[in-house]
């Protein structure tokens, strides 16, 4: 029986005590938070028997195997280094950490301890993302990735997460490195560097104060963001991150030499894009019909899984969690190969020093005098 | 209550009350209806970014108040706002939508910041928690129909499928904790529905739109609602009265309207839309049965419909508003059928003059 430790008992505990719930072989034997109240309102609601709030007595006490981290990204990696030193495996919310160097140092930590870590990029475990996975190692794609293209948005708003955000000049999120974004891309930046191969990619990045924020009197948060990246063996990216567009997509393409894959995330379907064309007016009527067999395959899937109580809002989560345990016990890989999770890191990194220089460049702009 | 009492205040005109949540659909109303009383040291916590509301809705008169920027989770923020305050109404709560801990977070663990405060500075002579009748079991009561102040309150509230629930049966708790360990005088207030122009939405009590139809719950149930005016009025009257001790109050209107009645006003003087009525042991059953998978399925579909929210929702139940009448010399500002009017027409767009 795995034992398990929660650290942070806010919004994204709730959705990791749901999943451990559904695992067996495993239980939640503590929580930890430095506010004693969240940690007592998490216990009492998931029949958790000790709470902390010091991490080191939580360690010592409870003794957990494992310990997810959930707390605010600023804390990720102290917390992450103090559950390895004490030798336990380590699942960390997204994002992994702040800094590349400190990915670098968590991953270097882990394998030097003979421990596990992983990062809580669960979308990439939806039943989608994996039926895509499955078929693109069956080479549907053809020999390789040419060019993927990701979306990944979040609307805005004045209410709940945003609207405590845009509200509180000292909200946590501000702190992070590329602040909002810091926080919310690191879904649809993994699923690029899940089939990239280079360590260091070449980056580009542009950002913008979307009107909406800027009529609230918004000068720090970025909120529109495009992205290009590449590697040296040809396969390109693009990234987008709007709270503005609509509909605010969480969508992931990928095109090869041969064929496309189409995923969408929100609705959970996987459309299969023919590379090879049609004659003449076939071209137009064909792909239709097929596309339409393909949305009819999607619902029957969904419905299927639905029937068979495996589609639960989380169940990329679910299916994270329970193969990190299981590579925990069988001393297997680790579901995200370490290398991902670095490069995603790396990315992110480059991302958020354009910014930076982008945001330094505007506001020395704007102090400039003007010349007559 | 006699005319004596009425008059007599816990509070002087130039002490400080203090408003949290003052630039919420309720807040601004209590905060102007202080003035309207004479008060002239009314400290107003609002979020830096609802400043702007707050002075809007109160107009020249936003002048007259102090204007706190803060963050009720900060401890520093709340021993600041505290100071000196010798009354407080506490209406600032998060909803948290679908998240407990949030919901919790920006309710149980705000108040006890603030009530840390106020016992840190040893002048609060009165503390007004606003909750909600969100709070109250409703299901297995010894007044028959009827729901007053004495009924039982929610022991398990993380089973009603809403955070609000969750979050304000522990606000209470973390109140009553501090009323008896320090002797604080705690006025607790459950209003049920406060409308008015400012919250247009149909109650959850009336029925449900989240399936594409209007379902009718409601039927012939009374709905519990308050006027904004009326809300404001019995709150600003719990923070200024002398009471002994602690006390709680519902607030609810006279001559309550049935979900039906509300309905087909509704209807009639705002839109027309389509409407399934679900008689009670249809309701009752779909509740029963969603639970039932809720709780199989490990949550493939969130417990969002259950007993517990059928018995305090849409239950039959009956209302009453005497003891707030009778222990705080509360009254109707506004008549329901006045209220309506207004309620109506700002649904309709008009603008409303009161």
């Amino acid at each position: 029986m795995l034992k398990i430790a929660l650290v942070g008992c806010g919004k994204i505990a709730d959705a990791h005590a749901w999943q451990i719930e559904r695992i067996s072989g495993c239980r939640i034997v503590a929580a930890c938070d430095r506010e004693p109240m969240m940690a007592m309102q998490f216990c009492e609601r998931f029949n958790v028997p000790a709470q902390y709030t010091d991490v080191q007595t939580m360690l010592r006490e409870a003794a957990p195997d494992v310990i997810h981290i959930t707390t605010p990204p600023e804390s990720h990696y102290p917390l992450a280094v103090q559950c390895l030193e004490a030798g336990r495996h380590v699942y960390v919310e997204k994002p992994f950490t702040l800094h590349y160097h400190e990915t670098q140092r968590l991953i270097e930590l882990a394998m030097e301890r003979g421990l596990k870590i992983t990062a809580g990029h669960d979308d990439q475990f939806s039943h989608v993302a994996r039926r895509m996975r499955k078929l693109i190692s069956s080479g549907y794609l053809g020999d390789h990735p040419v060019h993927m293209e990701s979306n990944y948005c979040y609307e805005l708003s004045n209410t709940g997460y945003s609207g405590a955000m845009l509200g509180d000049k000292n909200h946590w999120v501000r702190r992070l490195p590329g602040k909002l974004l810091h926080n919310i891309i690191s879904h649809g930046i993994a699923r690029i560097a899940e089939h990239l191969t280079s360590d260091n990619p070449t980056v580009i990045a542009q950002g913008l104060i979307s009107p909406f924020l800027k009529n609230l009197g918004e000068s720090e948060i970025i909120d529109e963001l495009r992205v290009i990246v590449s590697e040296e063996s040809g396969r390109t990216a693009y990234f987008t991150f709007s709270s503005q567009m609509r509909p605010g997509l969480h969508s992931f393409s990928i095109y090869g030499n041969k064929n496309g894959l189409a995923l969408d995330q929100d609705q959970e379907t996987l459309m299969k894009l023919r590379g090879k064309r049609h004659k003449s007016y076939a071209e137009k009527f064909v792909p239709p019909v097929s596309l339409a067999r393909q949305g009819i395959s999607n619902l029957r899937t969904n419905v299927g899984l639905f029937l068979k109580n495996d589609f639960h809002m989380k169940a990329g989560m679910h299916y994270l969690i329970g193969s990190f345990y299981r590579a925990i016990e069988a001393n297997e890989p680790v579901p995200i190969p370490y290398e991902e999770i670095l490069r995603t890191a790396r990315i992110m990194e480059s991302i958020f020093d354009q910014l930076r220089a982008q945001a330094e460049l505007r506001s020395a702009h704007i102090q400039e005098p003007a010349h007559a | 209550m006699n005319s004596s009492v009425q008059n007599e205040r816990l509070v002087g005109p130039d002490e400080v009350i203090l408003v949290t949540g003052a630039s919420g659909f309720i807040g601004t109303r209590v905060v102007q209806r202080l003035l309207d009383m004479g008060f002239r040291n009314i400290r107003c916590m609002v979020r830096p970014s609802s400043e702007g509301k707050l002075k809007k809705a109160l107009g020249p008169d936003a002048d007259r108040v102090s204007i706190f920027r803060g963050n009720l989770l900060s401890r520093e923020d709340c021993q600041a706002l505290a100071k000196d305050a010798v009354s407080v109404i506490h209406l600032a709560a998060g909803r948290g939508e679908k998240s407990y801990p949030d919901a919790f977070m920006n309710t149980a663990i705000t108040t006890r910041n603030l009530l840390d405060a106020c016992v840190t500075h040893s002048v609060c002579r009165r503390f007004v928690n606003i909750s909600s009748f969100a709070v109250y079991a409703n299901g297995s009561k010894s007044t028959g129909r009827l729901l007053d102040e004495t009924c039982p309150l929610e022991t398990h509230p993380d089973a009603r499928g809403e955070a609000y629930c969750f979050a304000k049966t522990k606000q209470e708790q973390v109140v009553a904790e501090y009323r008896d360990r320090h002797g604080l005088s705690v006025i607790t207030l459950r209003p049920g529905v406060v409308y008015g122009p400012g919250n247009l939405a149909i109650s959850g009590r009336v029925g449900i739109d989240t399936f594409g139809v209007f379902l009718h719950l409601g039927g012939s149930n009374q709905i519990p609602l308050t006027y904004v005016e009326n809300c404001a009025e019995a709150i600003a009257l719990s923070a200024i009265r002398p009471i002994e001790g602690s006390e709680e109050f519902n607030v609810v209107d006279d001559d309550l309207p049935s979900s039906r009645q509300f309905l087909r006003r509704y209807k009639k003087q705002v839109k027309r839309f389509r409407s399934l009525y679900l008689p009670k042991p249809a309701s009752f059953a779909f509740c029963y049965l969603w639970e039932r998978y809720s709780s199989w399925s490990h949550g493939q579909l969130p417990s969002a419909f259950n007993r517990n929210r059928w018995n305090s929702l849409w239950r039959k139940t009956e209302y009453s508003n005497a003891k707030l009448k009778q222990r705080l010399g509360w009254h109707p500002l506004v008549s329901t059928e006045e209220g309506l009017r207004r309620y109506f027409a700002a649904c309709r767009g008009e603008k409303i003059h009161a």
